[in-house]
């Protein structure tokens, strides 16, 4: 141990950590053996005297000025600091702001985005329908006006004897309508299909609701020597129709 | 200097309270103006360096750790070191290479100097010349002791003696320097 502790003085590891010289390693060993061993604490105590001792054998005295120098630095260091904090501070609370409004504004945009997407497909499917009612419109036009047109008048059987209608068919435009002027009353339960056959096949061509527009032209399929029927059905409407039920038939 | 006036020191430096620029400099600016003068040898770069190293210990103030040295070695560090990076710093490295000039250790310039530290002066004076070169090799011009061996021509083992036995001297002016104090308190 007196061994150990006398080496260590002996060596220049203690006059080096007061310098601060010392390695890491060393630094730590110095440390631990400060505070391990009085003597070695003793002796570190004598060098640090020693060594104030010394530098102040070479006091001088300092220049009239240098206080104020120093002292001044060091305010105005403080002061830039205070004013970087101040900075800072307003600039962290500007990328704030900048971060909420963009997030904002980037939800507005998605949402305006998912609006504009909305609108045009509206506008796309206006658009079709507006041409395909052109179309019918002048279809109709045509059908009314052509003096092609064939006009029948249609009446319901005995099972709806009010039914009424007109189908307008045109063999050289190849167009078929149909004007449903009057529906008798149905059971709540049930409902009048129309239907048409057309080269041999059926054609379901829908409920008729109340009539609302008595002059209402409503497309027929065309076809040679096709058949019009219409149906009561129950609600709702059915995939085939119901033979026995037949209120009435155009034929075009 | 007095242990509470440390912690004083040290307490105002946590604190940041620029008292304790003023108190350090008026108990250790000399000294420190003393330490820097003798590493760089010129004036202004002596200001400068002392400048320098008062805005170091204003900005590192909380790293002193006060179990494990006394206030002066930390400040003694930190202003030698700045020193020595100065005069490497301005490559004056090679002009300064140890001319170790009797006449400078002794060449004051008696006009600064006051006159308690004119009794430390002489001092100085009862330690051999041969063990204030090696301290002054190894304090002041930044030398490890092997520089210092190689620099002086002499062994490293006797480098490191020569050391031990300065330190060891310097507890001669030490007991003196008290005695001087109390005068000087007397005189007050």
């Amino acid at each position: 141990m007196k061994e150990k502790i006398n080496n260590f003085l002996e060596s220049d590891l203690l006059e080096k950590y007061l310098l601060g010289e010392t390695t890491l390693e060393e630094k730590h060993q110095v440390e631990r053996y400060i505070a391990m061993y009085p003597e070695i604490r003793e002796a570190y105590r004598e060098l640090e005297d020693n060594l104030e001792t010394f530098a102040r054998l070479y006091a001088r005295k300092a220049p009239e000025g240098l206080k104020n120098r120093i002292t001044l630095s060091i305010r105005n260091q403080q002061a830039g600091r205070k004013r970087f904090i101040r900075y800072a501070v307003a600039a962290s609370i500007a990328t704030l702001f900048f971060a909420a409004s963009s997030v904002f504004f980037w939800n507005q945009n998605q949402h305006l985005q998912h609006e504009n997407a909305m609108v045009t497909d509206q506008i796309r499917v206006l658009e079709a329908d507006m041409k395909e009612q052109l179309e019918d419109v002048r279809n109709q036009f045509i059908v009314l006006n052509n003096p092609g047109t064939r006009k029948y008048m249609v009446s319901g059987n005995k099972k709806a004897r009010d039914l009424k209608a007109i189908a307008y068919v045109n063999p050289i435009k190849k167009l078929s309508y149909i004007n449903v002027r009057n529906l008798p009353q149905l059971p709540e339960d049930q409902c009048y299909q129309m239907w048409a056959e057309v080269n041999g096949s059926m054609v379901n061509l829908g409920i008729l609701r109340d009539i609302e527009d008595k002059d209402k032209l409503m497309a027929l399929p065309y076809g040679e020597k096709a058949l019009g029927y219409i149906t009561i059905e129950p609600k709702g409407g059915n995939n085939t129709p119901s033979v026995q039920n037949i209120v009435a038939n155009i034929k075009y | 200097m007095s242990t509470l006036l440390e912690k004083h020191i040290v307490e105002l430096l946590k604190e940041s309270n620029d008292k304790a620029i003023s108190l350090l400099y008026e108990h250790y600016g000399d000294t420190l103006y003393g330490v820097a003068f003798k590493v760089v040898r010129n004036e202004e770069l002596a200001q400068d360096v002392v400048q320098e190293s008062f805005i170091k210990i204003w900005n590192k103030s909380h790293t002193y750790d006060a179990s494990k040295a006394k206030l002066f070695t930390w400040l003694f560090r930190i202003t030698r070191n700045t020193a020595i990076d100065k005069l490497r710093s301005l490559g004056n490295k090679s002009d300064k290479e140890i001319q170790m000039d009797v006449s400078d250790v002794y060449n004051l310039g008696v006009e600064g100097i006051q006159p308690e530290l004119m009794d430390m002066r002489k001092q100085l004076d009862k330690i051999e010349l041969k063990y204030q070169i090696v301290l002054e090799a190894l304090f002041f011009e930044g030398m490890t002791q092997q520089e210092a061996s190689e620099e002086l021509d002499i062994p490293l083992g006797t480098v490191k003696s020569r050391l031990k036995i300065g330190l060891r001297e310097l507890k001669k002016i030490y007991g003196a320097a008290s005695i001087v104090l109390f005068y000087l308190l007397q005189g007050l």
